[in-house]
């Protein structure tokens, strides 16, 4: 195939690719929010004074953190059943919402962990120690958008299991190439721009909790 | 008066007992020797396994079966036709002495009549699908748009199997109408009921791509009262000695059907001999088979010992189906899976580390612009997902090794160098961070091999980190079907229907190695910086 054969094939199946990828920042922010909320009261049982909430804390932080996304995803496929009849009404339980539940266990760990050191900077009254929370919460997006392509392999329709349909409708050996390279494209430009900001974010508030402790530990030497 | 009709009642029934009990006690096979006939049940509607000819004659494999059997017993053949729904009572009322009539073998079926070991065939469930669909394996179909036929009784496990999104129609005609309007990418369908259908219609774009699923077992059957007796195992001789002569694959392709791999295993399972040239399959003292000539489906624990019976009983007592604790081979099966993921393990977690301290030592060797192009490709290879780097080197770049040089390589060595580079960008920033961190302390510091070390030391919980996460990635190597541990056990539970009981145990599995591999990170960080320990 000819550079032009190629961008034109790339370009007609441009608006197919692109909701595929949409699907993938969706199931993305989706496993976010529930990873966040579930994570927040792993974070908060671990400030409990209470030893046992601590303890089973702990634990479901350590479970969503050792086993792999992956893992998960294929344990929700098949013990999810497709479909929920509730007093006589069927439900179907889409597989990237089993997806996303997938996704979210790893940010339930991620956010237990991190939510967990943020607040207590908080209550220390180290706000932009505790606000770093913020930029790592956005890079790990980042990297839950990454994992989203994982997705494919229980059958989502997502960005990757669109390029496979668009290799088989379009056929040639070197199709493969050049559409995968156009879908690593759009993970690239999603990525890149976020992971910049976020940098440049995370800069400014360390350089606020370093004068910051220079400034206490002046006050220290004052006192 | 009432107590007198009971009285009544009891003389009748015993007088009734007492006629009929010599009839039901006689052997089968006496009444025959005496008839001369065998009467053997067949379908008549299941080309080409039992069907009519132009003259009304019933033919087709399983009657030449029926003919062969005759044959060697010393006796003519008589054929009646029979269905699905009246083959059994037919058999218990004593119209037939046999039916071969593609009965599967189920342990219900063996509570009606005496079902005869070994199973002389098997159908499983199979797709018929276009050469475009581009099928090598049922995982591809997961989670695809399936045709399926109402009734099927593989439908339900074959799409909790393969995550399978089924489509069902009401016939075989609006199925395949469904199929050919691409309104599903593939069609499930019985294999031995689908030669019957597309018959000499078939056309190119339908094609049966996979290896059957779900084998279901045929036996031949006779009445339950002649369980153990002369005529079981008169039968159960012949079929032994067709699987031994590879009978059955002849007759088989003399109705042109497909080799079934079912009696392709057979035939090597029955002419396997042991050390001392004695056949596997003998006889035991009891007069049955050994287990591992039987139906491993209706295997009991009663009649098996050690880790095998163990499995069978938690699956008799509690229902949970471990079949990696009693089937050989699901357990060999695991744990070469466990093996294959120890080898994407360790050899992910020793590429990152090679690429990754090699890209730094490059980026800081001072040669112009090296360090830029370093950093670039880095922030690149962070930013690619792996599993489409997985693709794009395993399908795309392989593709084109293979076509234009003859280079080949396996997926396992792909997945490591995919994740080893992924996971190698993530170390070099590490290590580039803790070099300007090592910089701003004491301005003449260079990064060299010597110095690598201490710059590993303040990078080590990234460092770490990283690794932990290549490791849990390592089960993507499954989407390109390396036979590690999600890949066989998705393949256990395509076998044996048990997804409750393998997806806990790979859970636990995966949560114990990964455990592991932390605590053993954390000892030789540790080791690596005891006198940073606060």
């Amino acid at each position: 195939m000819s550079f032009p054969e190629i961008a034109g094939m790339l370009l007609a199946w441009t608006p197919f690719l692109a909701e595929g990828f949409a699907w993938n920042i969706l199931m993305s922010l989706l496993a976010m929010v529930i990873g966040t909320v579930l994570g927040a009261v792993l974070a908060w049982l671990r400030l409990s004074e209470r030893k046992a909430l601590t303890r089973a804390s702990l634990l479901a932080t350590e479970l969503t953190r050792n086993v792999p996304t992956f893992v998960f995803l294929f344990y929700l496929a098949f013990l999810i059943p497709a479909e929920f009849e509730v007093s006589g009404q069927i439900y179907p339980f889409p597989a990237w919402l089993k997806a996303a539940l997938a996704l979210s266990v790893a940010v339930i760990g991620f956010v237990s962990d991190n939510l967990f050191v943020a607040w207590r900077h908080w209550r220390n009254h180290d706000h932009a120690a505790a606000l770093l929370f913020v930029p790592s919460w956005t890079l790990y997006l980042v990297i839950i958008v990454m994992a989203s392509s994982t997705a494919s392999v229980i059958g989502v329709s997502e960005i990757v299991s669109r390029c496979n349909v668009v290799i088989a409708a379009v056929g040639g050996d070197e199709t493969m190439l050049w559409v995968y390279a156009y879908a690593i494209a759009y993970f690239l430009l999603f990525c890149f721009p976020v992971n910049w900001a976020m940098g440049r974010v995370k800069h400014h508030l360390l350089m606020h909790v370093s004068t910051k402790v220079r400034k206490g530990e002046e006050r220290g030497e004052k006192t | 008066m009432k107590r007198g009709s009971i009285l009544l009642g009891i003389c009748i029934l015993t007088l009734v007992a007492l006629l009929s009990a010599p009839k039901a006690l006689a052997d089968r096979l006496d009444l025959i020797q005496k008839r001369g006939t065998l009467i053997v049940g067949v379908k008549s509607d299941y080309p080409p396994f039992g069907m009519l000819d132009a003259n009304g004659r019933l033919i087709g494999f399983e009657a030449d079966l029926a003919a062969d059997l005759a044959h060697r017993l010393g006796f003519d053949l008589q054929l009646v036709a029979v269905s699905s729904t009246n083959r059994l009572q037919k058999l218990e009322e004593g119209a037939i002495d046999v039916v071969i009539a593609t009965l599967g073998d189920t342990s219900q079926r063996r509570q009606i009549a005496t079902l005869i070991e070994p199973n002389y065939y098997a159908s499983g469930a199979t797709v018929i699908a276009s050469p475009q669909a581009r099928l090598s394996s049922w995982a591809d179909l997961r989670g695809q748009k399936v045709c399926a036929t109402q009734g099927a009784y593989f439908n339900r496990a074959m799409a909790e199997r393969f995550l399978l999104d089924l489509q069902i129609f009401n016939g075989t005609r609006d199925a395949r109408l469904a199929l050919r309007d691409g309104r599903c990418i593939a069609w499930l369908y019985d294999d031995t009921g689908i030669i019957g259908i597309l018959g000499e219609s078939q056309r190119a774009e339908e094609q049966t791509p996979l290896p059957s699923m779900m084998i279901s077992p045929w036996a031949m059957a006779i009445a339950a009262s002649e369980r153990g007796l002369r005529l079981e195992r008169a039968i159960s001789e012949v079929i032994a000695d067709w699987h031994r002569s590879g009978w059955l694959i002849a007759t088989e392709r003399r109705w042109g059907i497909e080799p079934s791999q079912f009696l392709a295993d057979l035939h090597q399972l029955w002419s396997q001999t042991r050390p001392d040239g004695t056949p596997v399959c003998t006889r035991l003292p009891d007069g049955n088979w050994p287990a591992e000539c039987r139906n491993k489906l209706l295997l009991t624990s009663t009649e098996v010992g050690g880790l095998h019976r163990v499995g069978l009983l938690l699956k008799e007592q509690t229902g949970l189906n471990l079949s990696i604790l009693y089937d050989g081979y699901d357990r060999h099966l695991f744990l070469s899976g466990i093996g294959m993921t120890l080898k994407l393990m360790v050899g992910a977690i020793v590429g990152s580390l090679l690429l990754g301290c090699l890209g730094a030592l490059v980026a800081e060797s001072g040669i112009p612009g090296l360090n830029g192009l370093v950093r670039l490709t880095t922030a690149v290879g962070r930013m690619t997902p792996p599993l489409l780097l997985i693709y794009l080197v395993f399908f795309g770049i392989g593709h084109i090794a293979v076509t234009r040089f003859g280079w080949s390589f396996d997926g396992s060595t792909i997945t490591i160098f995919c994740l080893s580079v992924y996971t190698g960008c993530a170390i070099v920033f590490a290590l580039l961070e803790a070099c300007t961190i090592l910089k701003n302390r004491e301005p003449s510091f260079v990064l060299r091999g010597r110095t690598l070390p201490r710059a590993m030391r303040l990078a080590s919980a990234a460092v770490i980190g990283a690794l932990v996460n290549v490791v849990k990635a390592t089960g993507m190597a499954s989407a390109i079907a390396v036979p590690e541990l999600i890949s066989v056990s998705t393949a256990i539970i395509a076998e044996q229907g048990n997804a409750a009981v393998m997806m806990n145990v790979l859970l636990i599995v995966y949560f114990l190695l990964v455990m592991a591999v932390v605590q053993l990170f954390s000892y030789f960080e540790r080791r690596l910086s005891p006198h940073e320990l606060p």
